[in-house]
């Protein structure tokens, strides 16, 4: 996984869909507060929060055009699940606030 | 997306994240329907009851916090609700393994899409449950109906019968039943062949639908009808057979000129039967009447009540 050096530019797969325009600007808007929420999960040890939240993102971040961001949600779940420790766990979520920080409207 | 067009079929959407009903409003807007949604098992459940809705899709994974009920659940309560145990479900999926699916689908649900959704492939499994769900009710239809007259059938008679003497026991109400026969109809089918005998069934069934509105005309067997008259006096019902009596008395028959066919009818009103009437009670009031019609000499009307015959 060599997401973290990427620093290239992230838009929605549906940039130029009218339709989807609002919902993504919504979902792009939001997503502080959601990454917000799981390092607070994180730090809380809430894992069953955090596995929710990363479910959440994982199931819907490709319909809003983000499949990247659904697949680093993905291992973040998959890593909560099967009880991984805090370290590779708080490694994934560093992962996906990588990407979510290249994501631009 | 509510305020669209009323008749198209409802589509309700059963899943845990904001996000993904944000994306179906979007991803859907352009089919012809009319979507809903819920965010936890309990208000899903309350909908689908409410809203009575054609197509329903169920996230699996949803949110157990609270209300211990996850798709396979809700799922669940659907099957076991008489109301809702047809409606197609579709369910949606991220991560479910090959048994969690075989398991859904010998419950009872009828697809799967996966998340993240696959546009088109959403819009076309929606349309397709849609069709499915209209073959469905058709078919449901089509099970009470009768193949030969188009009149309800006897399945029918006898579930809508029970439930209308219920009600009518319940609060009281005045509820009648008229039973009709053929008059030697098996004569007329000996002479003239089982096609003519089906064609003046058939006749007589468009003549019954020539009623009031909330009559309710069923075949109920052979050359035998019996119409459900709700709200209706015993007086009233002998009007409404009497009416039948004399249209299908002067009905012509241009295959056999000059032949004229009648039917007898037995007429019996839930209120002037003793105790708490049974369905069974008044189907056989109406049939003691009908005899008496034939035992004084057919094509009459004859009552299970002490009331005047018009004519």
């Amino acid at each position: 996984m060599r997401l973290s050096n990427d620093q290239s530019m992230l838009r929605s797969e549906f940039a130029d869909d009218p339709d989807m325009a609002g919902i993504v600007a919504l979902f792009i808007h939001e997503l502080p507060q959601r990454l917000a929420a799981m390092h607070v999960a994180l730090a809380a040890a809430n894992h069953e929060q955090l596995r929710m939240l990363a479910h959440q993102l994982k199931g819907a971040a490709g319909g809003y055009g983000f499949p990247k961001l659904g697949e680093a949600a993905a291992l973040i779940d998959q890593a909560v699940r099967v009880g991984n420790d805090d370290n590779v766990i708080r490694s994934r979520v560093g992962m996906l606030a990588a990407i979510a920080a290249r994501i631009r409207p | 997306m509510t305020e669209r067009s009323s008749t198209f079929p409802k589509v309700l959407a059963i899943d845990d994240s904001v996000l993904i009903h944000r994306l179906l409003q979007v991803r859907l807007q352009h089919e012809e329907i009319q979507l809903f949604g819920a965010t936890r098992a309990d208000t899903g459940i309350k909908m689908a009851r409410e809203l009575r809705p054609d197509v329903v899709l169920l996230d699996i994974e949803l949110d157990l916090k609270g209300q211990g009920m996850d798709g396979f659940g809700v799922l669940q309560v659907f099957k076991d609700d008489p109301d809702l145990q047809d409606v197609s479900v579709i369910f949606i999926s991220g991560q479910s393994t090959m048994e969690e699916r075989v398991r859904a689908l010998d419950m009872g649900a009828s697809d799967f899409v996966a998340k993240p959704f696959e546009i088109v492939e959403l819009q076309a499994r929606v349309r397709s449950a849609l069709r499915v769900q209209k073959l469905v009710r058709m078919l449901a239809q089509k099970a009470q109906v009768d193949g030969l007259t188009g009149l309800w059938n006897r399945t029918y008679f006898d579930r809508r019968l029970s439930q209308e003497v219920g009600e009518a026991v319940r609060h009281g109400r005045s509820l009648s039943l008229v039973m009709c026969d053929v008059d030697r109809f098996k004569k007329l089918n000996d002479e003239r062949g089982h096609p003519f005998g089906d064609k003046v069934l058939e006749r007589l069934a468009r003549i019954f639908q020539t009623g009031r509105g909330s009559d309710i005309a069923c075949r109920w067997g052979g050359e035998e009808f019996g119409i459900i008259l709700p709200n209706t006096v015993g007086s009233e019902a002998i009007e409404v057979a009497d009416r039948y009596r004399r249209v299908i008395e002067q009905e012509v028959w241009p295959s056999v000129p000059g032949m004229v066919i009648t039917a007898s009818f037995g007429v019996a009103d839930v209120l002037v039967l003793p105790n708490t009437p049974t369905t069974e009670d008044l189907v056989l009031a109406a049939d003691a009447a009908l005899y008496q019609a034939k035992m004084n000499g057919r094509n009459r009307v004859e009552a299970a009540v002490a009331a005047h015959l018009p004519g």
